[in-house]
């Protein structure tokens, strides 16, 4: 493989990578945008999502079949659930602590997140669980750069989900309401926002979009485990913060970023695969450094 | 009067100790494994083991005239947690420890156990690293990383292989085998064209397998534990890595299948002895699943082994006394195994090589043809 060859195939690595950290960055960046908090449980809802799919898959499978078409269907039943689970998370562990020191709240974040991780521990017993799709190894080779059609697959529905949501939030009256209740929660409640209702909406919509990545990664990957949430959840919030945390492009653009410095700090001369963390995380301390609201995010305007 | 004074003053150092109470007329025997955490089945496998081992040596009679109990500590492959179940074990009055799994969690609990004036026999974890931390009281009966290293280089001189890729995972077990595995292969006057180390519950190792591609090794040999080989052995067939793959004794697992499915096709493993490749060994696979409804997993019968041999250790010390213990297990030719007989180094390690190479087909290990 020629210099070019392998520059190539990290791009597409780095890309496919990134639009995993991207689709759960969103559930990170909106979650803050809306009620400004670090919803730490959100990689486990990751995780969740999974298994979601997976359980969904393995009782639809006899009818549609463990192809790309089976995972997808099952993929946006595990969105609906795990959406609901997210509001049902936000209105039970979340909304009585919405008024409370933005402390609290962090720490029952954690709780959140410990609970599922443990939850699915007792569940599955620690054990691997085969997601039991079949989606073939096929793909095209141009020269020697190789793109499988899953990899295809994966990139073309994170970027119709985050397209999707693009245009869900600029262009409709309760994408709107979103975006108002980000501004000024008080403000927006005075102007007849049920702003409960957008709160609610924003973690369905997070918490879906880190099912549909959840579904995606375990058909992709192969396998499933009650603590897959973490690492990504801590790249997630990387990603999020390298763009801007609050700010929707920012998740997508730090996700893709974050993605693709893994892929070549994978091939540094000279330093090899044990450095590539420190790489990407030593580019978050630079953003944070010299622009620490992140690439796209918005200094925040104190008001008299 | 004075006894019963003796005994509250006793019972009250014994509850300030934070020590459960144990009986008398037992000798506990603390289980050093995993039973949670990514290696969770490997660790109940062989607290498994060390309790079929207990039951049989319970039903001959005992050990000194005493019955044989067992306690588990959950290191749960992790270093801190290992350190936390260690302390515990060495405070709740056991005689004696089986166990050690993850090497990387194995290493810091040597001295506790060597404080505490206990012998452990470690049936699974082989790190080199082992070696110099051992305090006296630790006795490996499984073969070390130098064994298998050899018992690959072996393999791959067989098979003309010419240049590996090695992937670690930066842990004291599997480093420790990369790094063996590097200097043994480059002083044989071959190449190592890509030393790669990732991140332990890693998903996706696409870069990592790009990189060893465009090294273009004619094998490429995953020194870690099965979880995340199966996925990387999955994403180097995807990419169209065509190459022979190679694991260490961590990735024997019939796991492994399930991650990499098909793509698992072919895999060569360097493993421990395991039940169904011993002759000796069908009894107890019998007895095993007999008694826990599943077949005995890899290190089931180095577990059983050393569990034998502890409890032979003590009748023929005629005592629990750790002195005694320990110079009978340094001079031990204890031939009543199953995975071949035990006799040690002055190193206390095994004193032969007990690799076996295994292949993948049809989902499961299986002695090549």
């Amino acid at each position: 493989m020629g210099f070019i060859d392998i520059f190539s195939q990290q791009l597409v690595n780095g890309i496919v990578l990134g639009s995993f950290y991207a689709l759960v960055a969103l559930g990170y960046t909106m979650v803050f945008g809306v009620v400004k908090l670090l919803n730490f449980a959100h990689g486990d809802l990751y995780m969740v999502g999974g298994f979601a799919g997976f359980l969904i898959l393995s009782f639809l499978s006899p009818f549609i079949g463990p192809g790309w078409f089976g995972v997808a269907v099952s993929m946006v039943f595990a969105m609906i659930a795990v959406g609901i689970l997210g509001v049902v998370i936000e209105r039970v562990a979340y909304a009585p602590m919405l008024s409370a020191p933005r402390l609290s709240i962090l720490i029952t974040a954690l709780a959140v997140s410990l609970v599922l991780q443990n939850g699915m521990l007792t569940i599955t017993k620690g054990q691997y669980v085969p997601f039991g799709s079949a989606l073939g190894f096929g793909g095209v080779n141009l020269g020697s750069l190789f793109i499988s059609y899953n990899q295809m697959i994966l990139v073309g529905v994170s970027i119709a989900l985050m397209a999707g949501l693009e245009i869900f939030v600029s262009r409709t009256q309760y994408g709107r309401a979103m975006r108002a209740v980000s501004v000024d929660k008080d403000m927006s409640r005075l102007l007849g926002i049920n702003v409960n209702r957008v709160i609610a909406g924003t973690f369905f919509l997070g918490t879906g979009l880190a099912a549909a990545a959840g579904t995606m990664a375990g058909a992709y990957y192969g396998s499933l485990w009650y603590f897959m949430g973490f690492l990504i959840g801590l790249k997630a919030f990387t990603a999020a913060v390298i763009g801007g945390i609050g700010s929707i492009p920012g998740a997508m653009l730090g996700g893709l970023i974050l993605g693709l410095l893994e892929s070549f700090g994978t091939q540094l001369p000279g330093v090899g695969s044990e450095w590539k963390d420190v790489f990407s995380f030593s580019v978050l301390i630079l953003v944070l450094v010299f622009k620490p609201t992140g690439l796209l995010g918005k200094p925040e305007q104190e008001r008299m | 009067m004075r006894n019963l004074l003796k005994t509250a003053a006793g019972l009250a150092l014994a509850f300030s100790l934070g020590a459960p109470a144990i009986a008398q007329d037992t000798l506990t025997i603390g289980l050093l494994v995993p039973t949670t955490g990514s290696e969770a089945t490997y660790g109940q496998d062989m607290a498994n083991a060390a309790n079929l081992a207990i039951a049989e040596i319970n039903a001959a009679g005992g050990v000194l005239g005493k019955q044989l109990a067992s306690t588990v500590g959950d290191d749960a492959c992790d270093a801190q947690q290992a350190v936390n179940a260690a302390s515990k074990l060495a405070s709740s009055g056991v005689v004696g420890i089986v166990g050690g799994y993850c090497s990387g969690a194995t290493l810091p609990t040597l001295k506790i156990f060597g404080d505490a004036k206990l012998p452990m026999i470690i049936p699974a974890a082989n790190s080199t690293k082992l070696i110099p931390e051992n305090p006296g009281n630790v006795f490996m009966v499984n073969s070390t990383g130098n064994d298998q290293v050899a018992k690959a280089i072996e393999y791959f001189t067989a098979k003309n292989i010419k240049s590996i890729a090695i992937v670690n995972q930066g842990d004291a077990y599997s480093q420790d085998l990369a790094d063996l595995t590097r200097t043994n292969w480059e002083a044989a006057g071959n190449t190592v064209t890509k030393f790669e180390t990732t991140n332990k519950g890693e998903q996706d190792y696409s870069s990592v397998v790009t990189s060893i591609k465009s090294g273009n090794p004619d094998a490429v040999f995953w020194t870690a534990y099965y979880a995340d080989g199966g996925l990387l052995i999955r994403q180097l067939r995807e990419q169209g890595y065509q190459g022979l793959i190679a694991v260490g004794d961590g990735s024997n697992s019939p796991e492994l299948f399930k991650i990499a499915g098909p793509a698992a096709e072919g895999v060569i493993g360097f493993s421990n002895p395991t039940a169904e490749f011993l002759p000796d060994a069908k009894t107890f696979a019998e007895n095993y699943q007999k008694a826990y409804g599943t077949a005995p997993g890899p290190y089931s019968t180095l577990t059983y082994d050393a569990t034998k041999l502890l409890a032979w250790a003590f009748t023929t010390a005629g005592s629990t006394d750790f002195d005694a213990v320990v110079a009978t297990l340094q001079g031990a030719n204890f031939t009543d195994t199953i995975s071949g007989p035990i006799s040690f180094t002055p190193e206390k390690t095994l004193a032969r090589s007990n690799f076996v190479v295994l292949e993948g087909k049809g989902g499961a290990w299986t002695l090549p043809q």
